[in-house]
């Protein structure tokens, strides 16, 4: 088991965001998260790189436990790649200085090595060589978010999370995006995202899980819970979808 | 130090003609300030006499002024009046720069549709630009009079009887300079924090509800 | 010969200004950028950070001179006038170059931190080399201004008999006495210099922008 969380629980002020999260992800799954706003799936991903510190549960990855109190922060971020919906890129750096910078400062990689790696992971995600001395004001949004993967993807994570990488493009950028990760799922990398693409869904992921108010109410295939939801939450997103989810 | 405490009364005085130089100079400065930025606004070219005003220190200007340029006019204005010129000038610069950034601020579509409805030049800059702008100015000005409160200090080239001038006083008279500077020091912090806290309550009262800057 | 001896003697004091100027601006700048840093974060070194950044902000620069140079005096401190004057104006534009790049820091989105955070940099490595370097790019025009009123108010170092240019001009005025030719002259060197300051810090933010 690559993820495994057990009872998450994340509250901020007076609302409890998450009220118990349990969910698992095996080695080379990929798992969709869907629910509406406000059920808790950004603090969910953020707890699981420690961005955000639950107020109780446990989290393991790789069997290890990363909310235990001896548990080196830095160390498990390096393991997990995290892209978000607002990129996030490095302004005041290029292409090529986003994507190494993980490695020639955190990784302590020499600076040719770096580049060597920043090279695979750029052509994997189809950045062409003339963006690569670029800064992020130059791109089209489409390439920054591909962009942050491969920033994500030179620290070679076990697990990659994905929280809502289409939301801020327009359906023909978020192409382009969806098919690098989808590309990534294929080759085996452990993906969890979040999103609300239900094509992704059924094309590139093996299980999928429904978020409702800090929970997870249902979990099954993608094909399963889109055209037989189960739960009432589940229904109430996906009734009138399964018409036009077709591949 | 008996000697001392006698004289914080004197220093505590000094407050009153600091804040005299500092309210006229002020009004000065917004008296010219404010028509300057207008004439910037319209595309009228200012530059020579802000680059002046802004880059020359104020003690050149204030000696410039009193031994040179009124003397050969045969103008006799005194220290404190010189003093409220040379601050007044320098902070017209300054001043026509913060409200020329504040007309600029205000969204160009207002202007137009004040035309539109056939409002004369003179009413829209009455009506529209000027009560946006006073209030997005606000902040800015806020600073200006705590830089002027400052700059006052200066003054006490000329001999005026403001604060830093009546500590150098106490400090010859005691024979003690760390107490009579640092209780003035202490005097210039107070009264800079009253002043912008004040102005901080009148900005949040006036200010323009749902914009950012207002 | 009045020009040639105004020009000499100005030329003196050019020389000292500029001392002063080559030493605290730089300086002044180092230290500011430091308690910008500390007045951005949490804790003790915060609250004293922010309080040396109100203090000498809130005491004309007149008085820091006077106390640097008199008040220490009173506890046999004695410095020249010359070290006085570097060390007030130290103090004086560090607290305001300290404000901006405070300000530079917190208006930095908070996405570049987690960005920094998820890909494992700690707190130090993710200040160093991602908040940094765009906080001060963005603090580069107020930082370059502040610079801009040092060479105006170097002028104050007469009062505590530093022989910088106003200094030297006021007592050729009180030689010669034609001060109107004395002070414009003045008044034009520091404009010129003022000028410098500025095209010098224009040529920066030129070399530093990032490509847009």
């Amino acid at each position: 088991m690559m993820l495994r969380v057990e009872g998450l629980r994340k509250r901020y002020s007076d609302i409890e965001v998450l009220r118990g999260v349990d969910l698992e992800l095996r080695e080379g799954e990929t798992k969709v998260i869907m629910g509406p706003s406000g059920a808790g799936k950004s603090t969910l991903l953020k707890c699981i790189n420690l961005l955000v510190r639950p107020d109780s549960g446990k989290i393991f990855i790789d069997g290890e436990e990363i909310t235990s109190k001896n548990s080196d922060v830095y160390k498990v971020r390096q393991k997990i790649g995290f892209v978000f919906q607002e990129f996030n890129l490095f302004n005041h750096l290029t292409v090529m200085g986003n994507v190494t910078i993980g490695l020639t400062k955190v990784k302590g990689m020499s600076k040719s090595d770096a580049l060597l790696k920043a090279k695979e992971v750029l052509r994997a995600v189809r950045i062409g060589e003339e963006l690569w001395d670029r800064y992020p004001a130059q791109l089209s949004g489409g390439q920054k978010q591909r962009v942050a993967i491969a920033r994500a993807l030179a620290m070679d994570p076990i697990l990659m999370l994905y929280d809502e990488p289409t939301s801020a493009l327009d359906p023909q950028l978020s192409m382009e995006v969806l098919s690098v990760m989808r590309e990534l799922s294929k080759k085996g990398m452990t993906s969890l995202v979040v999103t609300h693409e239900l094509n992704f869904a059924i094309e590139a992921a093996n299980s999928m899980a429904v978020m409702y108010e800090g929970r997870i109410v249902e979990e099954g295939s993608p094909e399963e819970v889109i055209k037989n939801p189960k739960t009432a939450e589940a229904r109430a997103i996906f009734n009138g979808r399964s018409n036009y989810v077709l591949v | 130090m008996p000697s001392l405490l006698e004289y914080i009364p004197f220093l505590i005085e000094g407050s009153l003609w600091t804040l005299s130089l500092v309210a006229l100079g002020l009004s000065l400065g917004l008296s010219l300030g404010l028509p300057i930025a207008l004439m910037k606004f319209y595309g009228v070219k200012l530059d020579a006499y802000i680059w002046f005003m802004r880059g020359t220190p104020l003690v050149v200007l204030l000696s410039l002024l009193y031994w040179g340029v009124f003397p050969s006019f045969g103008v006799e204005l005194g220290p404190f009046e010189t003093s409220v010129i040379a601050l007044g000038l320098r902070s017209s610069a300054y001043q026509s720069q913060i409200f020329l950034s504040a007309l600029n601020s205000v969204d160009s579509g207002q202007i137009i549709a004040a035309r539109s409805i056939g409002m004369r030049e003179s009413q829209v800059v009455t009506y529209v630009l000027l009560p946006q702008a006073l209030r997005i100015s606000l902040p800015s000005w806020s600073n200006e009079y705590a830089i002027m409160l400052k700059d006052s200090s200066i003054c006490f080239a000329l001999g005026v009887m403001e604060i830093l001038t009546r500590a150098r006083y106490i400090s010859v008279a005691t024979d003690s300079a760390l107490l009579p500077y640092l209780l003035a020091g202490v005097l210039f912090f107070s009264l800079t924090h009253a002043g912008t806290g004040a102005l901080e309550i009148v900005y949040r009262r006036v200010k323009i509800k749902g914009t950012l800057g207002g | 010969m009045f020009w040639y001896d105004l020009a000499s003697s100005l030329l003196i004091g050019i020389i000292n200004t500029l001392e002063l100027l080559l030493i605290s601006a730089p300086l002044g700048t180092g230290l500011g950028i430091a308690v910008g840093i500390l007045s951005s974060r949490k804790g003790f070194l915060s609250i004293l950070a922010r309080a040396f950044s109100s203090i000498f902000r809130g005491f004309p620069l007149l008085v820091t001179l006077f106390i640097v140079f008199f008040g220490l005096a009173d506890f046999g401190i004695y410095l020249s006038p010359t070290a006085s004057a570097i060390i007030s104006f130290i103090l004086c534009s560090s607290a305001y170059i300290s404000e901006y790049v405070r300000g530079a820091i917190l208006s930095i989105d908070e996405g570049q931190s987690l960005a920094a955070k998820a890909i494992g940099m700690n707190e130090t490595q993710e200040f160093l080399h991602i908040i940094i370097p765009q906080a001060i790019r963005r603090a580069l025009p107020s930082i370059s201004n502040e610079i801009v009123y040092m060479v105006q108010y170097s002028s104050l170092a007469f009062a505590i008999g530093v022989q910088e240019i106003y200094s030297v001009a006021k007592s050729f005025n009180s030689l010669y006495f034609r001060p109107l030719e004395i002070f414009s002259t003045l008044a034009f060197i520091y404009l010129s210099m003022t000028a410098l300051v500025t095209l010098l810090f224009r040529k920066l933010t030129e070399r530093l922008r990032i490509p847009d």
